[in-house]
């Protein structure tokens, strides 16, 4: 039954293990060492990021993301080894994003991955880009065996561990909900300076009115491309301010961009929040696991915490972005 | 084209690429070899150690193929020749056990 818990089957090192985990799948490239201690404990020594930030209403492509992680690779990797205190020869392995993702930044990251497992003489560890999500959110939260809700900018899904396999429950049958909250912030030109997602969720906080949205909810999966269409048609509808400000003292029936951040993010996470609560039923599992990048959104967190209270279950979700 | 040898009217482009050392050379061959050229059908790669120098030839349906071939070939050969000049020094200066 997947909601028992299990001892976990690995026997504890019999040594400190160190490990460097490089990731390059989308425009964030990162470095991290990690240490697995013998009482089964593991700490983070370091994490360095760099992101490749493009100017307002444009995507990061392919290509300008490979240069981007080409360029940065090596002074992220330095930085990652200085701060964590340890040599590159202490390391016992080295693991890198396998897939999936864009294909010229990971072949980039994974070009360095093998030059240095190659040059040190160190196994080299290819990772499922969902797995590592998975996985790193266990390992910080301590949660031991939730329905995992796996966010981002490239995948929506719900998730659940059964036999040896992650398996997926409900997915989105179109785009990411990330790339949906990025698509629109590039419609309304919003900075994706930190993260488009980000300023998506700091404008909707100003966000006052709620506009009808579709609710695309399939059985377990969801559907999103429509609700961004129909949320950008809006921009188009003539009560759209764009200044967020009345046009007179008389102008009443108006919406601003901050409303229809809002509204969006309402709809999009009520439907999440709907397939996360079957799935829970389904496999009689109390935690929730929020992983991915729009898995940072506080409102995400705090929707999902509200259910979660309601079925007296526990959310766990990391914040750092 | 003659059916027997389509790839007599091909393109062919040969690099030699030194390194410091053959080791470096090595390296740099298996590092890249790894990746399968993206369009099979119309580039043959052939990587070769000699020494010091890492040989490449491409042999390609058309001279555009050629030019991003070998344009995406040299730009890999770019970074891991900066991680190895990053790192090779490293590497080499204490052995591991």
């Amino acid at each position: 039954m997947p909601g028992r818990l299990r001892k976990n089957p690995l026997k504890k090192p019999e040594r400190p293990y160190l490990a460097l985990g490089l990731e390059g799948s989308a425009n964030k490239l990162g470095a991290g060492i990690i240490k697995h201690d013998v009482d089964g404990s593991t700490s983070v020594l370091s994490n360095v990021r760099h992101t490749y930030i493009t100017p307002p209403g444009e995507g990061f492509l392919p290509r300008d993301t490979a240069q981007h992680h080409r360029e940065w690779a090596l002074k992220v990797i330095n930085d990652a080894v200085k701060k964590a205190g340890i040599s590159m020869h202490d390391l016992d392995c080295i693991c890198f994003t396998k897939g999936p993702g864009m294909g010229a930044p990971l072949q980039s990251v994974a070009l360095v991955a093998r030059t240095l497992s190659l040059l040190f003489n160190k196994p080299l560890v290819g990772v499922n880009h969902c797995v590592g999500h998975i996985e790193m959110g266990r390992n910080i939260t301590g949660a031991r065996n939730p329905v995992v809700l796996y966010v981002s900018g490239g995948n929506t899904q719900v998730i659940a561990y059964s036999r040896q396999c992650y398996r997926i429950f409900g997915e989105t049958l179109d785009i990411a909900v990330g790339n949906c909250l990025d698509r629109f912030a590039r419609v309304i030109n919003l900075s994706n300076d930190p993260s488009p997602g980000q300023n998506i969720e700091e404008e909707a906080k100003k966000g006052r009115r709620l506009l009808p949205l579709p609710y695309t909810t399939k059985g377990m999966d969801i559907s999103l491309s429509g609700i961004l269409t129909s949320v950008e048609a809006l921009t188009l509808d003539k009560r759209f301010r764009a200044d967020g400000k009345p046009r007179g003292p008389d102008d009443q029936d108006y919406f601003t961009p901050a409303d229809l951040c809002f509204s969006l993010q309402e709809t999009v996470f009520a439907m999440l929040v709907e397939i996360t609560e079957r799935a829970m039923a389904h496999i009689g599992s109390k935690e929730v696991l929020i992983v991915g990048g729009v898995g940072c959104n506080e409102r995400l967190q705090g929707m999902m915490g509200i259910m979660a209270k309601e079925r007296s279950g526990q959310i766990f979700a990391t914040d750092e972005r | 084209m003659s059916s027997e040898s389509p790839e007599a009217e091909w393109h062919t482009i040969s690099v030699r690429i030194p390194f410091a050392n053959a080791k470096h050379a090595a390296i740099a061959k298996q590092v890249i070899e790894v990746d399968h050229e993206l369009n099979p059908d119309a580039v043959k790669r052939v990587l070769t150690v000699e020494d010091e120098f890492l040989v490449a030839t491409f042999s390609t349906l058309t001279v555009r193929l050629a030019r991003l071939v070998l344009n995406a070939f040299l730009e890999n050969v770019d970074l891991v020749v900066r991680t190895i000049s990053e790192f090779g020094e490293e590497a080499e200066r204490v052995s591991p056990p």
